[in-house]
C-alpha cells in the first residue's frame, strides 16, 4: 500500500516522491484506548511480517516501568520465538525482492520456509501471524511437544534451505546484474535518514541492538553481527542471508539452554504501571524497533510512541533513486524491505 | 408428439436444441430433393468443383490460413498449460488440478473466461487504433506459421523467399504493441510498448544475421529447402555446424518472443501489465494467445532452421535393422478375408477381458465394472499406441509431425523453465546484450561460415582437387 509518484526522464528517474498514509489506522491513538494487554494485540499487525518485535513493544515497556523481573525460562522462549520469526520475514525478504526482479520461483521457496515456521509458531501460539503470545511478565503458554517436533525437523533442513536459495540466486548472473552497485546506500545518507537494522550494517556499520543495547538474555548468547560495506541492493541481500544463518545459530544455543522454571511473573490481575517514562528498544528484522512509552498511572498507556524502522529505511529511497531506471525502483524497495504496516502505522 | 405442440416457453434447453435441428433436417431433405429432381444441385456441384479446380492455389491458400488459425487455439492452450504445470513443478507447487484429469482443461476454461468478460474501452483511447491492435499482433503471430514446414509436404505455402517473409511478418507484431502502448492513453501502456520496440529491434538484427549462416550454409531461403539439407542423422542438423548462430538465435529469439528473463514489456512489478494494461476481455486474450503463439513459431523457427525440422534425429528402420528385428507395416486388411471379420469382433472383448483381469485379481477392492472399465481404458491405450506407431511407420507426415512437434514443444518447454527460474533483465542491460554481444557474435559467425564455406567448398583450392 505504498504510492511512489516518479518523475521520469523517459526510462529513467528524475524525482520520486513516496506518498504514505494509505494503511494507517491509528495504531497508536487505538492503544491509548485500551489497557496495557490490549495494547499487546494492537501492536500486533504494525509489522504483520514479523509481529513478535512488535507486540513485544507495549510489553517491554510495561516491564521496564513496573521494574519487573521476567522468568528466564519465559525470557529464552522469548528470544526463540523472536530468531524464530527474524528468520521467517527474513525468507520472505529474499522471496519479494526476486519476485519484484521477476523471478517467480524463489518467493514460494521462502514462503516454504515461512510456512514452517509460522505453522511452528502457531503451535506455540495459536495464531499463524498475529501471535498476541508475549505478556506483560512474560509469555502466554509454555513450550510444548508440537512445536518441538516441528522445531526439530525444521532445525534439521533449515540451513540445507538456505543453501538451496543461495544456489538459485547468488551466482545468478541476473540477479546480480540487477542487484550490484544498485541504489547504494552510504553511511552519509544512513546517519542523516536514521536508518538501522540490515540497510546500516550493509554499509559497514556494526550496529545491532542485541549487542548496543542488550535486552533480554541476548548477552548470554553467542552470535556474529554480519556486516557488509558496499550497501548496494547485493549487499543487504547477502546480509539478509548471513543474519539467518546467525539466527539459526542463536536458536541451537537456546534450545540447549534453555532453564526450567515458570514462564509468567507474577502480576497483579487489574494491571496499573507506575507514571513514568521508559524507552526500550528490540532488534526487529528490519532495524531497531523502538518504543517510547507514557504512563499516567492508571491500567491504559497514556502515549505510545512506536518507531518503525521502515518508515525511516524508506525515507532513503527518495535519496539514493534518482538516475537509476524505473525497473530499479522495484529493486531498491524491495532491498529496502518496508513493512507498509509499520510506516503508515 | 405432444412435445410439437406444447409452447416455446415451456420446452426444456434439450428441446429447444432438438426442435429447430427436426424442422431444419426435414426442411433440408426436402431441399435436397427438389434440388436434384430439377437438376439445379448438381449443375451447381459442378460449377463449384470447376471454380476449385480453376483456383486451386488460391482455395489451397484459404484451406491452409483456416487450418493454421484454428491450429493456433489448442497449440496455445497445451502451451498455456505446460506454463502453469511446469512452473509450478519449478515452484514446487501442484499447479492447476480441478479442472479434468491433472487440470489440463484449466488454460481452455482461461480462454472460455477471458471471452465472457466485459470489453472495454478507456476514455482518451484512440478508438481505432485500440480496436486493431490486437488483432494485428495476434495476425502478425499467425501469419507466419504459413511458411513453416511441419512435415514433408505439410506447410501452409513454400515461398522461396520463406525465411525472409517470416522475419517481415514478425516484425508486424511489434507494431501491435506499439498501437497498443499509444491508443491506451495509458502512461504504463506507453512505456510498455516502447519497451517492447526497443527490445524487439534490438533482437531483431541479432537474430537475421544469425539465420544468415544458415543460409550460406544452404544457399537458400525457403524453409522447406533448409530442412530438407538436413535430412540424415542428428549430426547432419545445423546446431552442430553452426553453434554459435544457434546461441545467438535462440538468445535473440527469447526477446523476440518477449518471454523471461526479457519480458519486461509486460514487467508486472513495475509497470502493471506493460501494453496490455487497459486492455479486457477478449481483447485481452489475443494478446494473451499472440503471445503463446509467438512462443511456438519462434521455437518452431528455432527447430526448422537448426534442429532438423521434421527429420528424425536417426532412421528408426535402421536401428531395427541392426537390431534383427524385420517391421513390416504394410498392412492389407482385404488380404485377410472373412477373418477380418472375426478380428474385429474377438479381439477387443477378449483384450479388454484379459487386461481387466489382472487388476480384479489383484486388487481386491475393486468391484468388476471398476477393473473392467479400466481394462476398457488401457485396451485404448495400447491400440492407441499400436495405430500410432503403424502411422509412424506408413506415412511420413505422421512420422515428421511426431518430430517436429516433439522438438518444438521440447523447447518451449525449456523457455517455460527458463520463466520460471530467471529474473527480469532490465531494459538497457538488455540492448547492452543485443547490440554490444548477440551482434558482434552475429557477424562473427557469418565471418567463420562464409570463410569455412569457402575453404572447403571452392573448386579452385588445391586440397578441393583444383589447380
Amino acid at each position: 500500500m505504498l504510492r511512489i509518484v516518479l518523475k521520469i526522464d523517459g526510462e529513467r528517474i528524475v524525482d520520486l516522491d513516496p506518498v504514505l498514509g494509505y494503511l494507517h489506522r491509528g495504531v497508536e491513538k487505538i492503544c491509548e484506548n485500551g489497557d496495557w494487554h490490549h495494547a499487546i494485540s494492537n501492536c500486533d499487525p504494525l509489522e504483520y511480517a514479523a509481529s513478535m518485535f512488535s507486540e513485544a513493544m507495549p510489553v517491554l515497556a510495561a516491564e521496564k516501568l513496573l521494574d519487573l523481573e521476567v522468568p528466564r525460562r519465559a525470557e529464552y522462549i522469548r528470544v526463540l520465538a523472536w530468531e524464530l520469526n527474524r528468520v521467517a520475514s527474513h525468507a520472505l525478504f529474499i522471496g519479494w525482492l526476486a519476485l519484484d526482479l521477476g523471478g517467480l520461483t524463489p518467493i514460494l521457496y521462502g514462503f516454504i520456509e515461512r510456512d514452517e515456521i509460522v505453522e511452528m509458531l502457531a503451535a506455540l501460539t495459536g495464531q499463524r501471524v498475529l501471535f498476541n503470545y508475549l505478556r506483560i511478565g512474560g509469555v502466554n503458554g509454555d513450550l510444548n511437544h508440537d512445536f518441538m517436533s516441528r522445531l526439530g525437523d525444521w532445525m534439521g533442513h533449515a540451513l540445507h534451505r538456505i543453501e538451496d536459495q543461495q544456489r538459485l540466486l547468488n551466482a545468478n548472473e541476473i540477479f546480480v546484474r540487477r542487484t550490484k552497485g544498485l541504489g547504494i546506500v552510504d553511511r552519509d545518507i544512513a546517519r542523516r535518514t536514521c536508518l538501522s537494522g540490515p540497510v546500516l550494517r550493509a554499509t559497514g556499520v556494526p550496529y545491532d541492538v542485541r549487542r548496543a543495547h542488550p535486552y533480554s538474555v541476548y548477552p548470554e548468547l553467542d552470535f556474529e553481527i554480519p556486516t557488509r560495506e558496499e550497501g548496494d541492493s547485493y549487499a543487504r541481500y547477502l546480509l539478509h542471508l548471513d543474519e539467518i544463518k546467525q539466527s539459526i545459530r542463536i536458536i541451537d544455543q537456546v534450545l540447549h539452554q534453555m532453564p526450567d522454571g515458570p514462564v509468567m511473573a507474577k502480576i497483579p490481575r487489574l494491571l496499573r504501571i507506575p507514571p513514568g517514562r521508559a524507552y526500550i528498544s528490540v532488534e526487529s528484522p528490519r532495524g531497531q524497533y523502538s518504543c517510547y512509552a507514557m504512563s499516567d498511572g492508571s491500567d491504559q498507556p497514556f502515549r505510545l510512541r512506536i518507531h518503525d524502522p521502515s518508515f525511516f529505511n524508506l525515507q532513503a529511497v527518495g535519496l539514493v533513486m534518482p538516475g537509476n531506471l524505473i525497473a530499479d525502483t522495484m529493486a531498491v524497495m524491495a532491498s529496502l524491505d518496508p513493512i507498509m504496516g509499520g510506516v503508515d502505522k | 408428439m405432444s412435445v410439437i405442440t406444447r409452447p416455446w416457453s415451456r420446452l426444456t434447453l434439450a428441446g429447444k436444441i432438438v426442435i429447430p435441428l427436426i424442422f431444419l433436417f426435414v426442411l433440408l431433405n426436402v431441399l435436397l430433393i427438389a434440388g436434384f429432381a430439377t437438376g439445379v444441385l448438381p449443375f451447381l456441384g459442378g460449377l463449384l468443383l470447376r471454380i476449385i479446380n480453376d483456383n486451386v492455389d488460391i482455395v489451397r491458400f484459404i484451406g491452409a490460413v483456416t487450418a493454421l488459425l484454428l491450429f493456433t487455439v489448442p497449440a496455445a492452450f497445451v502451451i498455456i498449460f505446460m506454463e502453469l504445470k511446469l512452473i509450478a513443478f519449478v515452484n514446487l507447487r501442484l499447479g492447476p488440478n480441478r479442472q479434468g484429469p491433472w487440470g489440463v482443461l484449466s488454460s481452455t476454461l482461461h480462454g472460455l473466461k477471458v471471452l465472457a468478460k466485459e470489453d472495454f474501452t478507456p476514455t482518451g483511447a484512440d478508438v481505432p487504433v485500440f480496436t486493431l491492435a490486437p488483432v494485428v499482433t495476434y495476425l502478425g503471430a499467425v501469419m507466419t506459421i504459413m511458411v513453416i514446414p511441419f512435415a514433408p509436404g505439410l506447410f501452409g505455402i513454400d515461398l522461396n523467399i520463406g525465411l525472409l517473409y517470416f522475419f517481415a511478418v514478425a516484425g508486424l507484431t511489434t507494431i501491435g504493441l506499439i498501437m497498443a502502448g499509444w491508443a491506451s492513453f495509458n502512461k504504463y501502456s506507453l512505456l510498455g510498448g516502447l519497451r517492447a520496440a526497443a527490445a524487439i529491434i534490438s533482437a531483431e538484427i541479432p537474430l537475421t544475421l544469425a539465420a544468415v549462416g544458415v543460409i550460406l550454409l544452404t544457399g537458400t531461403l525457403s524453409l522447406n529447402e533448409i530442412v530438407l539439407r538436413q535430412a540424415g542423422s542428428a549430426l547432419d542438423w545445423f546446431v552442430f555446424q553452426q553453434p554459435l548462430g544457434f546461441v545467438v538465435f535462440f538468445i535473440a529469439a527469447t526477446i523476440e518472443a518477449g518471454r523471461t528473463p526479457f519480458d519486461m514489456a509486460e514487467a508486472d512489478s513495475e509497470i502493471v501489465a506493460g501494453f496490455a494494461t487497459e486492455y479486457s476481455g477478449m481483447r485481452f486474450g489475443f494478446f494473451f494467445f499472440a503471445e503463446y503463439v509467438n512462443l511456438f513459431i519462434i521455437s518452431a523457427l528455432t527447430v526448422t532452421l537448426f534442429l532438423g525440422g521434421w527429420n528424425a534425429p536417426f532412421d528408426i528402420a535402421i536401428v531395427l535393422d541392426r537390431l534383427g528385428i524385420v517391421v513390416d507395416p504394410t498392412l492389407d486388411p482385404g488380404s485377410l478375408g472373412m477373418g477380418l471379420l472375426w478380428l474385429l469382433l474377438l479381439v477387443p472383448p477378449i483384450a479388454i477381458l484379459l487386461l481387466a483381469l489382472p487388476f480384479w485379481l489383484l486388487r481386491s477392492d475393486w468391484s468388476l465394472l471398476k477393473s473392467l472399465v479400466v481394462g476398457f481404458l488401457l485396451f485404448n491405450l495400447v491400440v492407441m499406441v499400436l495405430v500410432g506407431i503403424w502411422a509412424y511407420m506408413s506415412f511420413p507426415f505422421v512420422a515428421g509431425i511426431f518430430w517436429f512437434l516433439g522438438k518444438t514443444f521440447t523447447l518451449v518447454a525449456l523457455f517455460v523453465i527458463m520463466r520460471g527460474t530467471l529474473p527480469r533483465i532490465r531494459i538497457d542491460q538488455l540492448m547492452g546484450v543485443a547490440w554490444k554481444w548477440l551482434i558482434p557474435a552475429a557477424l562473427l559467425n557469418i565471418f567463420i561460415t562464409a570463410a569455412a564455406i569457402v575453404i572447403l567448398r571452392d573448386p579452385s583450392l588445391p586440397w578441393n582437387g583444383g589447380g
